[in-house]
C-alpha cells in the first residue's frame, strides 16, 4: 500500500469516526435518561453486570492470521439487549448496549490491545444498531396480527436480524476503511455467517425473556449456563480453524523431509503466491487459500524416489516420468483432506504451461485455474534464483540472478507463463528486494 | 401455571439443544475432521510404498469393529483413531529403494524398517494436540512376549497391521493363520480371540464392496451439489 492510499484512508477513517459519533451522542441526547420514566434501575444494573460478564467470559480468538480477526462475530450482549428492548423500551436497550460495550471495551483494552477511540467507536456503532433495532418497534409491534407470544417472539427475531444486519454493515464499514478491502467481501463473507449465529442468539434471547418474567432479576442468571455452552462451541470452531493450519503445516514438514528443500522456499513461494493474489484482485478467503495451496503445491514429491530428487546430474526419461507424476499425487494426497478439496485442481495444475505443453495433462490457456498459474509462475522464479535447493542447484541449470530470472520469466510470458501474472508478480518482486538486501539474502 | 410449564419447556429445551450442539455434536464433528485429515497422511504413504503394507482403510474399518468388542471406549478409542493413519507416518524417513525392495530384505534392512515407528513417533510428537498419538505410533508393532503391559489399543494395532499386511500379499485366511499362530507369543491372545470373533461374526469379504457403494453414493451426493453452488456463486457474481 502507498503511503499516500495509507494517508487517504486514514482521513475516511477518521471522517467516517466522526459521522458515527455525532449520529451516536444524538441519540443518547435524544434518549434522554430512559430510567426516570420506568424504575428499573436495580434491576437494569443488574442485567448489566450480566451482561459484561458474558462478554468477558467469551474469548475472541483471531481466526485467520493475516486477515481482520473474525470478531465480527456478533457481540455477545446482543441477546440481552435485544429482551431488554423488547420488555422495557428501546431507550432503555440503548443505554444498557453502550454501557456494556464501553465497560467491556475498557476492561479488555489491554487484552484486546485496543485504545480508546477504538473502544468509543465500538460503543457509537452499538448505540446506532440498538437504536436502529429497536425504533421500529412501537409502530410494528401493536400490528402483528398473531397471538401475543408468536408476535413477541418475531419481534424479538425481527430486532436480533435488524441489530445484526446495522452492525455487520457497519463493522464492515470501519473494517474496509481501516484495512483498505473491498467492502463488497467484508459483507458477503460476514452476511454469510449470519443465519448460523442468529439461531443461537434467538434461543438465548427468548430464554432472558421468559425467565424475566417468570422469576425476576433472579432468572436471568440462568442464562450464563447457555453462555457457557456457546462459549464451548466457540472454542470449538476456533479448534477447528488450529486444526486446519496444523494439518497444513504438518504436511509441509512432510513434504521438507521428503526433499531437501531450503527452509525458505516453500515459505517465500507460498508468500510470493498470496501477494500476487492480493494485487490480482482476489478475495482475501481465496488470497489465503492460495498462500496454502503454494505451500503444499510439492506434496506430491513425498511419494517420489528421493534418489531421483536428489539427482544433481541429468535425468533419464524414465526418471523424468517419474517427477512429471508428482502434481497429479499430491491431488491424489490432498483429495483425502476434505476442508482443502478447492486447492487440488491448483497443485494438480502447476506445472501446466499456457501453451499446452506442460505436464502432466497438457492443459492450455483458460483451462488452467488462475491460482495454479500464479503457482507456476512464483515457483519457477525461486527454483530458477536458486533458492529450492541452493546446495546442489538444479541439475539442467546453474542459478540466475534476480535481474536474469525476470527476464526469463518475461520471455516465457505467453507461452509458458500468464503475461498478467508474470506482470503482477514483477511488482511484487521490486517491492521485496530491498527488503532481501537488507536481510542479507539472495 | 400454564405459562410456568411452557416457559419451563422453552429453558429446558434451549438449554438442551445448546449443550448438545457444544458438548456432543461439535467435539464429534471435529474428531471426524481430524480423521478425515490424517487420512491424507496415510494416502501419501500408501502411494509412497505402493500399498504394499496393507490397506488403511480396512485396518481403520477393522479397529473399531474389535475395539468395540475389547471395550476399548472415550479417549483410548480416539486415540487409536487417530493412530491408524498415522501409524506409518515414519515411513517417509526410510529409503525409498528399502521400501520398494521386492527381494526379501537382509536383517539390517529389516532393522532399518523397524525403525519407521519410532521416526513416525518423532514426527507426531511434533505435532501439538497429536503427542498423546505418538505413544500408539511407536508401538504400533509392539511384540506380545516382550512388553504384555503396553495398551491394549498398541497390541490390536500391531496384530492388525500384520493382518492387512499379509492379506494383500496372500489372503484373509492365511493373515487370520499368522495371528492364531502368533497368538500369545507375537499377538496379545486376547485380541486375537476379538478379531477372530469379529472375523466369525462378519465375513471380511462383505465389507469392501459396501465400503466403496457408500464412498461412490457419497461421492454422487456431494459433487453435484458442490457444483451446482459454485455454478450459482458464479451466476450471482456476473
Amino acid at each position: 500500500m502507498s503511503p499516500e492510499r495509507r494517508e487517504q484512508l486514514r482521513r475516511r477513517y477518521w471522517l467516517w469516526h466522526g459521522l458515527l459519533s455525532a449520529a451516536a451522542l444524538m441519540i443518547l441526547i435524544g434518549v434522554g435518561n430512559p430510567l426516570q420514566q420506568g424504575g428499573h434501575a436495580p434491576l437494569l444494573l443488574g442485567l448489566g453486570g450480566v451482561a459484561l460478564l458474558a462478554e468477558l467470559l467469551l474469548v475472541r480468538y483471531p481466526l485467520r492470521h493475516g486477515y481482520t480477526d473474525r470478531g465480527i462475530w456478533m457481540s455477545v450482549s446482543t441477546p440481552i439487549v435485544a429482551a431488554v428492548i423488547l420488555l422495557y423500551g428501546w431507550p432503555i436497550g440503548v443505554w444498557l448496549d453502550a454501557g456494556v460495550t464501553f465497560g467491556a471495551g475498557l476492561l479488555t483494552t489491554r487484552l484486546k490491545q485496543s485504545c480508546l477511540h477504538w473502544v468509543w467507536l465500538n460503543t457509537a456503532q452499538s448505540i446506532v444498531c440498538a437504536a436502529g433495532a429497536g425504533a421500529w418497534l412501537p409502530v410494528v409491534l401493536p400490528q402483528l396480527p398473531f397471538t401475543p407470544g408468536l408476535n413477541l417472539a418475531l419481534a424479538l427475531l425481527g430486532i436480533l436480524i435488524a441489530y445484526s444486519l446495522i452492525n455487520i454493515l457497519l463493522v464492515s464499514i470501519t473494517v474496509t476503511l481501516a484495512e483498505g478491502v473491498r467492502l463488497r467481501w467484508v459483507l458477503r463473507e460476514s452476511l454469510f455467517d449470519l443465519p448460523r449465529e442468529t439461531l443461537p442468539m434467538f434461543l438465548l434471547s427468548l430464554l432472558l425473556m421468559v425467565m424475566l418474567r417468570l422469576y425476576g432479576f433472579i432468572g436471568s442468571l440462568a442464562v450464563l449456563a447457555p453462555y457457557l455452552a456457546l462459549r464451548q462451541a466457540f472454542i470449538l470452531y476456533t479448534r477447528q480453524h488450529e486444526l486446519y493450519h496444523q494439518t497444513i503445516r504438518s504436511l509441509g514438514f512432510l513434504i521438507q523431509r521428503a526433499h531437501p528443500y531450503t527452509g525458505g522456499h516453500l515459505q517465500r513461494v507460498a508468500q510470493w503466491g498470496r501477494k500476487v493474489a492480493e494485487r490480482l484482485g482476489l478475495p482475501p478467503e481465496r488470497c489465503e487459500l492460495v498462500y496454502e495451496a503454494a505451500l503444499l503445491h510439492d506434496l506430491g514429491k513425498t511419494v517420489l524416489d528421493e534418489r531421483i530428487l536428489n539427482k544433481t546430474g541429468k535425468l533419464t526419461p524414465r526418471e523424468w516420468a517419474q517427477i512429471q507424476r508428482h502434481p497429479q499425487l499430491g491431488a491424489e494426497i490432498l483429495s483425502n483432506v476434505p476442508f482443502l478439496n478447492e486447492i487440488v485442481p491448483w497443485i494438480a495444475y502447476h506445472h501446466e504451461r499456457l501453451d499446452g505443453k506442460g505436464y502432466p495433462y497438457g492443459l492450455e490457456g483458460d483451462q488452467i485455474p488462475l491460482e495454479a498459474r500464479i503457482i507456476a509462475v512464483v515457483d519457477a522464479f525461486d527454483a530458477m534464483i536458486g533458492g529450492e535447493a541452493p546446495s546442489q542447484q538444479r541439475q539442467y541449470r546453474r542459478a540466475l540472478s534476480i535481474e536474469e530470472a525476470l527476464e526469463e520469466l518475461r520471455r516465457g510470458a505467453g507461452t509458458q507463463f500468464d503475461p498478467q501474472v508474470v506482470m503482477v508478480f514483477e511488482q511484487v518482486v521490486q517491492e521485496w528486494l530491498p527488503l532481501s538486501r537488507i536481510a542479507g539474502g539472495k | 401455571m400454564d405459562t410456568f410449564w411452557i416457559g419451563l419447556g422453552v429453558v429446558l429445551g434451549s438449554v438442551g439443544v445448546l449443550g448438545y450442539y457444544a458438548f456432543v455434536f461439535l467435539p464429534a464433528q471435529l474428531h471426524r475432521w481430524r480423521c478425515q485429515s490424517l487420512r491424507a497422511f496415510a494416502k501419501a504413504i500408501e502411494l509412497r510404498t505402493q500399498g504394499r503394507y496393507g490397506d488403511t482403510e480396512l485396518l481403520a474399518q477393522l479397529a473399531l469393529a474389535v475395539s468395540t468388542r475389547l471395550g476399548i471406549e472415550g479417549y483410548e478409542r480416539k486415540r487409536l483413531e487417530l493412530a491408524i493413519y498415522l501409524r506409518d507416518i515414519g515411513m517417509v524417513g526410510i529409503p525409498y529403494a528399502l521400501l520398494n525392495k521386492t527381494t526379501p530384505l537382509s536383517p539390517m534392512e529389516q532393522l532399518t524398517l523397524a525403525r519407521h515407528a519410532e521416526i513416525g513417533a518423532a514426527i507426531v510428537e511434533q505435532i501439538p494436540g497429536l503427542s498423546a498419538v505418538a505413544e500408539l505410533v511407536r508401538l504400533h508393532h509392539v511384540v506380545y512376549a516382550q512388553h504384555p503391559d503396553a495398551p491394549l489399543s498398541a497390541h490390536l494395532l500391531a496384530a492388525l497391521s500384520d493382518f492387512v499386511e499379509i492379506a494383500h500379499h496372500q489372503d484373509y485366511d492365511a493373515a487370520l493363520a499368522t495371528l492364531r499362530a502368533g497368538a500369545g507369543d507375537r499377538y496379545h491372545p486376547q485380541v486375537v480371540q476379538a478379531i477372530e470373533a469379529e472375523l466369525a461374526a462378519r465375513p471380511l469379504t462383505s465389507w469392501a464392496p459396501l465400503r466403496r457403494s457408500a464412498a461412490l453414493w457419497l461421492g454422487l451426493m456431494v459433487y453435484p451439489l458442490k457444483d451446482l453452488t459454485r455454478l450459482l456463486v458464479e451466476l450471482a457474481r456476473h
